[in-house]
């Protein structure tokens, strides 16, 4: 196996675990693990009670997203799988929680191949549901902050779906400014959730 | 009755494998080509079931078959499991329904008016050699001229290459290293002023022109098929091209079937070296152009080099070394194994002369530096092996650093000794292995260049 990001020869030694093979493969090289900045920056608010983000935007983050992103690569879902495995499983283990992730435009996911925060769960084997759908194409990376926070709703519910009196978890890839967790939530809560939390892999710096 | 075509997309596509959804072309105009005939669809994964319900991809771009470098995933797009390759993923994605394009109608026509501008005159060792190659070619077998650093390999392809242009036919020059490419495209179009070059590497635009010579990396020929009468692998041992196999793959790809690929190095591969004794023929030459010897690379014990340096201390002899070049005003090279110890000795070295940088494989300078020590703006410096061949800079002196690593083989040795002397004016310089214990690698490359000057063949 090689380095799913910088194709190094991943260096195996045997062991008991390797035998029985119950030990874990490894994806990525110790160089590139290295290169990625946990932080667990935890923030509270009105509308989002809790955001848990786990890395720093920092270089290795900013190549990892675009090659998940841009190029494709559907494979990198894996590289935080853990990680975000942890701290979704030890919000549900709490309280009775739904993980939502924050959904793309259908066209912009057909334009992609896949919708990355539902690869990133898949990877994670969290359970979630969709329960939002995303109104129109535009992305935030375009976009000044003044033009962010005066948008229209960028989400909605998808119809048919009951909104419970109990606690969303909602998923991103990436937390900037917070318009667009705050769009979700706030669509939600009107709906009728309690508390919205949310958890993003990335705090990025505006 | 066919509707007329443009011919920009017929000169585009020809003998190129492309996305088709990211030509440079209206998408109309692709698919009227394809509805016309003129165009082949090909699918971007092949996939067959193998034993035990497994199955087998194959990539259509660079030919990768190694399982562990496809992902399938539940496509959007396709509506179901669709897989892509991870091997050349880098040149945008190609998936089971990504669908890639060639021009499969009228060829186009290349033009026979080239001139040949190069002014100098061959020595009877390269004249032989380029002579040699030229029938090989004509008998459409491989050739490999294997050629001491600094013997003008390059001048050693013009004769061959003209030849070529003027029966119009479409040839190739590949090298693994963007180094390489980038010293020769200039050489290339001073040579050859009528003729139309492209080069291509990551991150260069491709030219809309019908290109009847094309410089590139290895790893663009993934997106040729069967497009030229020759290719020309210069540095054929270097790294990545000698250890992975679809590289190798895709130089016959993109050759037209029979047509054949030859090998210009100065320290080939043992297996490439029986390879083409066996089914290709041979050209060597001992000599530098300009007559005088090989530099003979002498020892320097660094004793735990490392450990001064990451303590903040530049080791003596190595001070010393850097600070005669400096007070000579000769331009340098020191190669390191390893870019963190580079990196931390850089400060160091910017002690003794505040200009003296350093460039790595992913270096965003590294073109400019390269440029800057080349007109003599930089006094000197440091890098990773990425520089061992195909520079040529008048008067450089070089160092090694850790000549006992394991990544200075005998061949990376030779080469980088090769940059030292190359230019008449200049045909001797410094060439110091600063060590901490000797190698095999390290002797067998100071026997063989010993030999080499004494007037030993090559083996």
């Amino acid at each position: 196996m090689n380095c799913l990001l910088c194709e190094q020869r991943l260096a195996s030694t045997p062991s008991w675990q390797s035998l029985f093979a119950i030990e874990k493969t490894l994806l990525i090289c110790e160089d590139c693990s290295k290169s990625f900045e946990r932080v667990d920056i935890e923030e509270r608010g009105d509308i989002l009670h809790h955001v848990k983000s786990l890395y720093t935007y920092n270089e290795a983050m900013r190549e990892f997203l675009h090659q998940y992103k841009f190029l494709q690569d559907v494979a990198l879902s894996e590289v935080f799988a853990d990680e975000l495995k942890n701290v979704l499983l030890n919000k549900l283990k709490w309280k009775n929680a739904v993980i939502v992730p924050i959904p793309m435009h259908i066209d912009k996911k057909i334009e992609r191949t896949f919708s990355q925060i539902d690869e990133l769960l898949n990877a994670a084997n969290v359970p979630y549901e969709d329960l939002l759908i995303k109104t129109n194409t535009e992305v935030m990376g375009e976009k000044t902050r003044e033009e962010r926070l005066s948008m229209r709703p960028l989400f909605s519910i998808k119809q048919g779906t009951v909104i419970n009196k109990t606690t969303y978890i909602l998923v991103d890839d990436i937390y900037t400014t917070g318009t667009t967790l705050r769009h979700a939530a706030t669509v939600l809560l009107e709906a009728g959730a309690e508390r919205v939390e949310a958890v993003t892999l990335i705090r990025a710096e505006r | 009755m066919k509707k007329p075509f443009n011919l920009a997309i017929r000169d585009f596509l020809h003998g190129r494998l492309w996305l088709r959804m990211h030509t440079p072309f209206p998408t109309e105009e692709i698919t009227d080509q394809i509805e016309n005939g003129h165009i082949e669809l090909i699918r971007g994964i092949n996939t067959k079931p193998s034993f035990m319900n497994q199955k087998q991809h194959f990539c259509n771009r660079c030919e990768n078959e190694n399982q562990s470098l496809f992902t399938t995933f539940d496509c959007a797009k396709c509506e179901g499991p669709c897989t892509y390759c991870r091997k050349c993923l880098k040149m945008g994605r190609v998936s089971s329904c990504t669908e890639l394009i060639i021009w499969s109608g009228e060829k186009p026509v290349y033009p026979t008016n080239h001139i040949l501008a190069w002014q100098g005159t061959l020595t009877p060792h390269q004249q032989q050699a380029s002579e040699e190659l030229t029938n090989s070619q004509e008998k459409q077998t491989s050739h490999l001229i294997y050629a001491v650093c600094g013997s003008g390999k390059t001048e050693i392809l013009f004769p061959p290459i003209h030849k070529l242009l003027t029966e119009g036919k479409r040839i190739c020059i590949a090298a693994p290293r963007v180094d390489v490419i980038l010293e020769l495209e200039p050489r290339l179009r001073t040579a050859f002023p009528d003729t139309k070059i492209e080069a291509l590497y990551g991150g260069a635009k491709p030219t809309m022109e019908a290109s009847q010579l094309v410089l590139a990396t290895t790893h663009q020929l993934y997106r040729f098929r069967h497009a030229f009468d020759a290719v020309f692998v210069d540095e054929a041992d270097a790294f990545p091209y000698k250890a992975d196999e679809t590289l190798q793959k895709a130089v016959r790809k993109a050759l037209k079937p029979d047509a054949p690929a030859h090998y210009v190095t100065a320290t080939p591969t043992d297996k490439l070296l029986s390879t083409m004794k066996r089914s290709g023929s041979v050209s060597t030459i001992n000599r530098r152009y300009h007559g005088h010897p090989l530099p003979v690379p002498t020892y320097e014990s660094l004793w735990n080099y490392e450990k001064q340096i990451r303590k903040g201390r530049l080791p003596e002899k190595l001070r010393r070394w850097t600070e005669q070049r400096l007070s000579k005003k000769e331009p340098f090279l020191i190669f390191f194994h390893h870019i963190g110890l580079m990196e931390e000795s850089r400060p160091l070295f910017q002690l003794l002369h505040p200009h003296i940088q350093s460039v790595h494989a992913s270096h965003p300078d590294r073109k400019e530096y390269v440029q800057a020590l080349r007109n003599r703006e930089l006094p000197g410096l440091l890098t990773t092996t990425i520089l061992e061949r195909g520079i040529t800079i008048p008067n450089i002196q070089v160092a090694v650093v850790g000549a006992e690593q394991q990544i200075f083989d005998k061949g990376a040795l030779i080469q980088i000794g090769g940059r030292v002397g190359r230019s008449v004016e200049f045909p001797t310089g410094d060439f110091t292995m600063f060590h901490d214990g000797i190698t095999y690698a390290m002797d067998d490359a100071k026997n063989e260049i010993m030999r080499l000057n004494k007037g030993g063949i090559l083996k």
